[in-house]
């Protein structure tokens, strides 16, 4: 059975961690700037986001950090994350590919007509 | 204070709307990740940012809620409720023959069967054709309601451990008697102890359905005090009907002259308590043409050994303190569903009462809803939330 598409705030999350284990903030950060800007996760949007995919095997945790008092978790994606991530990108890339024919073909007859 | 003080001091307040456990593992990381993107010198977190934490917070309890449900306590809750229900069905219906059969005789087989106790022949009696409905039919209905015999197979099916089947069971009875019911134009489900019945067996139906595990059947309970204090609530619930009904001679009684002679005569208070107008409270109470007496003798032993077998069977469980709370839940709902029935007055004649098998429908349905939604089995021995790593 296919599964659900994911949601873009964790499809950018799952992104941002497929470059290696991160920290909360720097998943913020990250996905700003994988997003060009557009996306800016709130703590709180980012943590029950988390929740959801540690509860679900994508994510897990990676190891504990403190700097200037604070602690830092890091998050590191799991092969489970890896494969649906994948299965994401590939699904995203067909359906695009799909799009894109589909314009090229319109344009073309709208050239044609026009 | 400083101004990083100032906000941490109120984020914390905002990290308060978390589960405890939760906050546990991840206050300090939410609380690093709201300061490192803490704009410099802010003093109060902004509304959007505080809405988010709340917001997310209710959703992280609702989700840990919805993990416990497949944990180990709602497992264990929901294996003794299956057990307690049957046996509980059983208590009673023998509870009732007992009293009535040391009262007047115990019939026969037959009496015995369709739930006749201290009527002997009425079996033998019920063949003969009336204007409401065929005696078989109300035969069989009755063997399905007040008779002995279902109740004592759920009760077999589930201590053996046999779920499915149990369940199966359980769901038919109230559907054949709604069937058998509605299609003959039979006014039974208008009775208070029938909107019990199907409520019970529409429980112990739904129960099993949503069972996270299969039920453990004799080991849910500590079997040796519950069946001692089972025998004592049976013994007792017998005391107080036969001790009642001696006290409660129906016989007339002077208004006038009882208000000078209640103080000295404490019959004469029930007497006159068994003529107080029968209106909505008289319904609710289960009060029919009897009065108050009847209430007591029926009623109040049905509630007072559902209340006692209940409270003994628990405490001599070996489920925990958070197991029995649970257990409230739906003993709870069955008391508001056993309320609202008791509102809708029965429709006059061969019409029958519709009304009052909505609740039982509405459980059947909800539990077939429930089992389709959710049709991979749960697992309630694996974790419900990966244990992040020690701060």
């Amino acid at each position: 059975m296919s599964e659900r598409p994911l949601h873009e705030p964790t499809f950018l999350m799952l992104t941002a961690l497929a470059k290696g284990p991160q920290h909360g903030y720097g998943i913020i950060t990250d996905v700003e700037q994988i997003s060009g800007g557009r996306v800016r996760l709130r703590a709180g949007t980012l943590y029950a986001a988390l929740d959801r995919v540690v509860a679900e095997g994508l994510v897990e945790a990676d190891r504990d950090e403190v700097v200037d008092g604070r602690l830092r978790r890091y998050y590191r994606l799991t092969q489970r994350g890896d494969d649906r991530l994948a299965a994401e990108v590939a699904r995203l890339q067909h359906n695009a590919a799909v799009a894109a024919g589909r314009l090229e073909v319109r344009r073309r007859a709208f050239g044609g007509l026009a | 204070m400083t101004a990083a003080g100032g906000l941490e001091k109120s984020y914390r307040r905002l990290l308060r709307w978390y589960p405890a456990l939760y906050r546990h593992r991840h206050e300090e990381e939410i609380l690093g990740v709201l300061m490192s993107a803490a704009r410099p010198g802010q003093r109060r977190p902004g509304a959007r940012e505080s809405a988010d934490l709340v917001w997310s917070a209710l959703k992280i309890r609702i989700r840990m809620a919805a993990r416990r449900a497949d944990s180990r306590p709602w497992a264990a809750a929901l294996a003794l409720t299956a057990m307690l229900l049957p046996l509980l069905m059983v208590l009673l219906k023998l509870t009732l023959f007992l009293d009535r059969g040391v009262q007047y005789g115990f019939g026969s087989p037959a009496d015995i069967l369709i739930g006749a106790y201290g009527e002997p022949g009425s079996f033998a009696r019920s063949f003969q054709l009336n204007s409401y409905s065929i005696a078989f039919t109300g035969n069989v209905t009755d063997a399905l309601t007040a008779g002995p015999v279902p109740a004592l197979a759920l009760a077999g099916l589930v201590c053996l451990g046999w779920r499915r089947a149990a369940a199966a069971f359980a769901a038919f009875v109230p559907l054949a008697f709604l069937a058998i019911s509605l299609t003959n134009g039979y006014t039974l489900l208008a009775a208070p102890r029938v909107d019990v019945t199907l409520y019970a067996y529409g429980l112990e139906a739904l129960v099993l359905l949503i069972a996270p595990s299969a039920p453990r059947g004799w080991h849910a309970l500590r079997w040796r005090p519950s069946a001692l204090l089972a025998a004592a609530t049976v013994a007792a619930a017998i005391g107080m009907n036969g001790g009642l009904r001696s006290l409660l001679p129906a016989r007339p009684v002077n208004p006038t002259a009882l208000r000078l002679r209640l103080l000295r005569d404490p019959r004469l208070f029930r007497d006159y308590l068994a003529r107080i107008p029968h209106g909505f409270i008289d319904r609710l109470f289960g009060i029919g043409a009897g009065g108050w007496g009847d209430w007591l003798l029926y009623q109040g032993t049905l509630v007072a050994v559902i209340i006692v077998a209940l409270t003994i069977m628990l405490v001599s469980s070996a489920a925990n303190r958070r197991v029995v709370a649970l257990l409230g839940f739906p003993f709870a709902l069955g008391a508001v569903i056993y309320l609202c029935t008791l509102t809708n007055p029965p429709l006059p004649g061969a019409a029958g009462n519709a009304l009052i098998a909505i609740p039982v429908l509405l459980i059947l349905l909800a539990a077939m809803a429930f089992v389709l939604a959710n049709s991979r089995p749960a697992d309630p021995d694996s974790p419900s939330h990966p244990a992040a790593p020690a701060a």
